[in-house]
């Protein structure tokens, strides 16, 4: 600023006052935002009161209203005192773990009830450790092309597990027959058809459907793991509403409107 | 030019309101600053935010909603605690007693219920709007994983509260789950009998249930929350388009 204080209107320096190869020009004067004003708002921001307390006030109360009035109308279930020696048919487990007993069905209890979902929970809880990459945050499904692998894997693995799920009751349940050949021919033990045969079939049906993807998408990392963790979802509602709405007495596969009366 | 007082002036003007509350009413920029820092209830946000994060079709209020149901459930949950007894012998004629005879007994059931469920319903919809906007990314990585803890204890509220009335519907669904629970590999009895605190259940399990429901777990779903709300903010607030 000195520098240019000291030009004469003519652009002349005294050369005595100024070396050459220090001299700064001003180009430009910006007027700018002082840093320690906390409500000095950008563009892009709104005050939290009133824009967004607002919201969840309203929403707090919808919510609380649509409860008030289910709870009015809907009485909780209370059916006999607890009996220990007389086992409900079919007896089921709360409505969001009858996946797990879904799946318990078609293999070991210890695999499907406890091996698989504690697999799919750390592979979930792991999933941002190996998708690092920024892209498409804050985008519903990343891109156009994210939100048709969604659709495909909701179709596919949608269709895929009803099938399995109807084959494997036709097949009395023993692998698609693979296990109850398995077990005649060969005499093979427990841990052999029915839990490691099980978790081999998951893990093969898991790298198709990869495969799959791959081939029709040529998708990045983050849209393989929109696809996986897709097929997740599907998996844990076509499984949960099978154990819900279709597994009457004995755990046979039944119509809904078939099934003995069982409230939640 | 100076207007009259009025007497809503003169209330929030007065000694005793200015000692609860320490700003002015918030239609200026400064006074709706005030109120998020100086109100420990409002403090959990931020004074301003971005626009986008503002909008319903975004997080569909899923996160918040479940925050919100865990406070009904608090509040219906100490209500009925009043009147539960938490013995096999007793617990069942308590139910009865609280759709019966409480004055709006059979309501605070019912809501605690339904936002059980809802909850569950919620925290996993909650986990797919932030799983599909990419919001675990970087930074966020740390909050999704807490995000996952919080969903298990959810999931593990929601069954130990299932054992509590005691009917024929809470003794058989945990006998089913806790028999799941029993067939892990190499652990499964033991597994089982931390569940159960016996061969079968009975008055073991309905405490161990109860002390877990109404104590431990919330406690440990509140830590966690604490935490999970800690970091949205220490990560920049919720993600948006970059």
């Amino acid at each position: 600023m000195a520098d240019i204080a000291q030009q004469t209107p003519g652009g002349q320096v005294p050369s005595n006052t100024i070396d050459e190869a220090k001299r700064q020009r001003l180009l430009e004067l910006v007027r700018g935002r002082a840093m320690a004003r906390p409500t000095d708002l950008a563009e892009d921001e709104v005050m939290v009161w009133p824009s967004l307390v607002v919201v969840e006030a309203v929403a707090a109360t919808v919510f609380l209203l649509i409860l008030v009035v289910l709870s009015v109308l809907v009485n909780a279930p209370l059916t006999d005192h607890a009996n220990p020696n007389q086992t409900p048919n079919p007896s089921k487990a709360p409505w969001y773990f009858l996946n797990l007993q879904e799946l318990l069905l078609h293999m070991n209890a210890g695999i499907a009830g406890v091996v698989i979902p504690s697999i799919a929970l750390l592979a979930i809880a792991a999933i941002p450790y190996f998708d690092r990459s920024p892209l498409g945050v804050g985008i519903l499904g990343t891109s156009a092309k994210g939100r048709r692998i969604i659709g495909f894997t909701i179709v596919f693995v949608g269709l895929l597990l009803a099938i399995m799920i109807y084959a494997d009751e036709q097949t009395g349940r023993t692998q698609f027959g693979v296990g109850a050949w398995m077990r005649n021919q060969f005499d093979a033990p427990e841990i052999v058809y029915n839990q490691l045969l099980p978790l081999l079939m998951v893990a093969i049906l898991i790298g198709i459907f990869v495969a799959i993807v791959r081939g029709i998408f040529r998708p990045t990392r983050r849209e393989l793991i929109i696809a996986l963790f897709t097929a997740f979802v599907v998996s844990y509602v076509v499984l949960t509403v099978s154990g819900t709405s279709f597994r009457g007495p004995g755990q046979n596969l039944t119509w809904p409107w078939n099934l003995p009366l069982v409230r939640h | 030019m100076r207007r009259e007082q009025t007497l809503a002036d003169k209330i929030s003007g007065s000694a005793l309101w200015r000692s609860f509350v320490r700003h002015g009413y918030p239609d200026t920029q400064r006074n709706q600053a005030l109120i998020i820092a100086s109100n420990i209830f409002l403090h959990i946000h931020p004074v301003k935010i971005k626009r986008y994060a503002t909008k319903v079709t975004y997080t569909f209020c899923l996160g918040g909603l479940s925050f919100f149901m865990f406070l009904v459930l608090v509040g219906t949950g100490v209500l009925l605690m009043f009147y539960y007894i938490p013995s096999s012998d007793l617990a069942y004629q308590s139910m009865k007693d609280i759709e019966s005879s409480v004055t709006f007994g059979q309501l605070m059931r019912n809501m605690h219920r339904w936002s059980a469920q809802g909850m569950v319903i919620a925290v996993f919809l909650h986990m797919c709007r932030v799983f599909y906007t990419g919001s675990y990314k970087p930074p966020r990585e740390f909050n999704w994983v807490v995000g996952v803890l919080l969903l298990v204890v959810t999931f593990l509220l929601s069954f130990t509260g299932y054992l509590l009335p005691w009917d024929q519907l809470a003794l058989w669904a945990v006998t089913v789950g806790t028999e799941i629970g029993g067939a892990t590999p190499l652990i499964g009895s033991q597994v089982n009998m931390i569940l159960r605190g016996d061969f079968e259940i009975g008055q073991s399990a309905l405490i161990r249930f109860y002390t877990l429901h109404v104590l431990f777990l919330p406690l440990v779903a509140a830590t966690l929350m604490a935490v999970h709300f800690w970091r949205i903010r220490k990560d920049g607030g919720i993600s948006g388009p970059l």
